[in-house]
């Protein structure tokens, strides 16, 4: 049955559903026990799978990040949270150099089924600064070994962190923090969905807009703005960013000719970079113009409100880069 | 019953009734070695001073003008106020954590500043573009608010260093809470800090809670001095509620770790009257019998007490300089309000050079 459900309850179903399927399902992170979690994803399980299930770590990052590692290897399937993303940095010893590389460097003797997940981006709330609303999304699409997946809908929320948790492979599942809060429709019966493909999620013909987490609302606000305009835009939700799934993108760009590249991220290097590059290869021959991008403004997230809205990226910078390919 | 309700933060949770004291992990509060009067005057007037600016700071949040993070160091003021007014600002640095506004006022730096930061002016301590974790004043030593559990450690054993190489007699404070404890950095820093010999003293404010989770949930040891003894450093707990014991202490440090040129660690033992940052209001993980203990025992309190008990002050005069300071803030405020938002090209400024 359809429920209404925000992007945070809907997280919360798939832990909950995979916890009583699997008892090898077990939660680590900071506060994510009694406190019900700051962005409050574990609601509720602490009392009901207790205190072997959903374990309070310390602020010891690298460590319990380890500790997920460690579990997974025999046999485990942890589900790490990271606060907020940002705190994975301090991780990133394990995640790169254990989490991600143990199949291989083991000769696939072993794996790591765990799942690291958590907000990434300037949201829910403003004001989150500097050192809490990064998008860092690339770090870990960078590091072979290692899934990377972002849902942008609470429905693709739920299906999407219950394959993850059922992975082999060790998974990092980034959550848009600017839709934790955000309402729509999840299924709340049994279904998983893929963890590597791009998904159409708006169609249209005149231009196609790229987006990934967050960003994918950014696309749908901008297609529905556009269309008042008379120009009819396809959205692709990449879903993935290792691997990165471009068949639904490049299929778009067959008929609109034209893409729009938008992503909270810095544009340097930054995913935008390599959803581009792989255009070029894959799908210049399609291009009508040059692949624009909207991205995350180049500097640390501002705390005043003008600063931090300038930074970001908006509907508004979708809508007229659109228009700008369609001159 | 005297808990001089208005320097309470807790609207409607101010504890009424004597209950039982809670009992401190500490010693028993060392014979006070009395401060003079001059000195008492001005820590209350100091005490009283952030108290307040974190009531007005946390009104103007409600009120809209202040966004995302505010971590009020309501309770806590008797560590400031002993171990900064120990310093010598000339050649001392500090090196905070988020919960800074209190520590920014003792060092010196002007509430309406630290208020045009919190509303996100272009003439705030950061430009407006920090917000309440990310404030940094060079001229007042003050080395920064931090959003990341323990990221100051490092940087004030870099401090400490530094110090010791420009042989300026200096040393650096660093202030964290106890959930910092937690990290690989603090144990990291404390060894590098011992073999080098590096003059950083290591204030652990053990406020008991380290967001949600108490001290006996986090830690595998309840006194916190036990988890920094394996570094070959001296270490000490000191009663956080107390401005005498924190007064005396930091003299008493400060002087060792100059002369000596070593690190020291510091648990001073308070509690945070509010929740962890604005947004935490349920604090269902206290009581409110624990809550009213520590109230019991308030910095403000005490230092109130002594000084209507010794006819230093009455207690109309300590509401008058408290109508007095708040007048001074509100004035503050609403000089910060006037400041303008950056303009827009500022946010590519500062980047890099
Ligand atoms: C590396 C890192 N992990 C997690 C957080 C989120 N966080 C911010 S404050 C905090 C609790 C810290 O408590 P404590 O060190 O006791 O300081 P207090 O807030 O009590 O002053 C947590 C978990 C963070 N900012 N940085
Ligand atoms: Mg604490």
């Amino acid at each position: 049955m359809i429920v209404k459900k925000a992007m945070h309850e809907a997280l919360n179903m798939a832990l909950r559903e995979e916890m009583a399927r699997d008892e090898r399902v077990v939660l680590l992170g900071e506060e994510i026990g009694p406190y019900n979690g700051v962005h409050y994803v574990t609601r509720g399980l602490y009392a009901e799978f207790g205190k072997d299930r959903v374990i309070d770590t310390p602020i010891s990052e690298e460590s319990f990040v380890g500790v997920g590692v460690g579990m997974a290897i025999l046999g485990q399937r942890p589900v790490v949270e990271m606060m907020r993303m940002d705190f994975s940095l301090r991780a990133m010893d394990q995640i790169y150099n254990h989490m991600a590389k143990i199949r291989y460097m083991s000769g696939g003797r072993l794996s790591v089924p765990m799942v690291l997940r958590g907000p990434e981006g300037p949201g829910p709330n403003p004001g989150l600064t500097a050192q809490h609303g990064q998008q860092l999304s690339v770090l870990f699409a960078h590091c072979p070994g290692l899934r990377v997946v972002t849902p942008s809908n609470q429905y693709d929320a739920k299906g999407m962190l219950k394959a993850a948790i059922r992975s082999d492979d060790p998974v990092v599942f980034l959550e848009p923090g600017p839709l934790n809060n955000k309402q729509g429709d999840v299924d709340d019966g049994e279904y998983v969905l893929p963890l590597d493909q791009a998904e159409i999620k708006h169609s249209g013909n005149d231009v196609t807009l790229i987006g990934y987490g967050a960003s994918v609302a950014l696309c749908l606000q901008a297609a529905r703005d556009l269309e008042r305009d008379g120009l009819s835009a396809e959205v692709v939700d990449m879903r993935s960013l290792r691997p990165l799934d471009m068949g639904p993108a490049l299929a778009s760009l067959k008929k609109t000719n034209r893409a729009v590249v938008v992503d909270y991220a810095w544009q340097s290097y930054g995913p935008s970079a390599e959803i581009v590059s792989r255009i070029m290869s894959e799908g210049f021959w399609d291009l009508e113009v040059p692949v624009a991008r909207v991205c995350g403004k180049e500097t640390p997230l501002p705390y005043a409100a003008n600063l931090e809205e300038l930074s970001k990226p908006t509907v508004e910078e979708v809508v007229e880069a659109a228009k700008k390919l369609k001159l | 019953m005297m808990v001089s309700s208005g320097w309470m933060c807790e609207d409607g949770k101010v504890p009424m009734s004597a209950r039982p004291q809670q009992k401190l992990a500490s010693p028993p509060a060392l014979e006070r070695r009395p401060l003079d009067t001059n000195t008492l005057k001005n820590y209350l007037r100091q005490m009283v001073m952030v108290r307040e600016f974190e009531r007005l700071g946390e009104r103007e949040f409600k009120n809209g003008l202040i966004r995302g993070y505010y971590h009020s160091y309501a309770g806590q003021e008797a560590v400031g106020v002993g171990f900064l007014n120990a310093l010598d600002l000339n050649r001392d640095y500090v090196v905070d954590h988020y919960r800074d506004h209190g520590h920014m006022l003792l060092c010196g730096m002007d509430p309406k500043r630290i208020f045009a930061e919190l509303f996100g002016r272009s003439d705030g301590v950061s430009k407006g573009k920090g917000g309440s974790m990310h404030m940094y004043s060079p001229e007042n030593h003050f080395l920064g608010g931090d959003g990341i559990v323990g990221g100051g450690i490092s940087v004030a054993t870099g401090v400490g260093l530094a110090l010791k190489q420009q042989r300026k007699q200096g040393l650096c404070v660093c202030f964290f809470g106890d959930g910092a404890l937690d990290t690989g950095t603090f144990h990291e820093s404390l060894n590098m800090a011992s073999l080098w010999g590096v003059p950083t003293v290591y204030i652990c404010i053990n406020n008991k809670y380290s967001m949600g989770t108490s001290v006996e949930r986090h830690s595998s040891l309840p006194r916190l001095v036990d988890r920094a003894q394996g570094y070959g450093i001296s270490t000490e707990q000191v009663d956080g509620q107390d401005v005498w014991a924190t007064t005396e202490a930091a003299e008493r440090i400060f002087r060792k770790v100059r002369n000596e040129q070593v690190p020291y660690f510091v648990e001073a033992l308070t509690y945070r009257y509010q929740g962890h940052g604005i947004h935490d209001k349920a604090l269902n993980y206290r009581t409110l019998e624990e809550e009213t203990a520590w109230h019991e025992r308030d910095p403000l309190k005490l230092l109130t007490d002594y000084l209507v008990e010794e006819k230093i002050a009455s207690r109309d005069q300590i509401e008058a300089l408290r109508a007095e300071v708040v007048g001074e803030l509100e004035a503050k405020v609403e000089a910060a309000k006037l400041g303008s938002e950056p303009q827009p090209e500022e946010l590519f400024q500062d980047v890099t050079l």
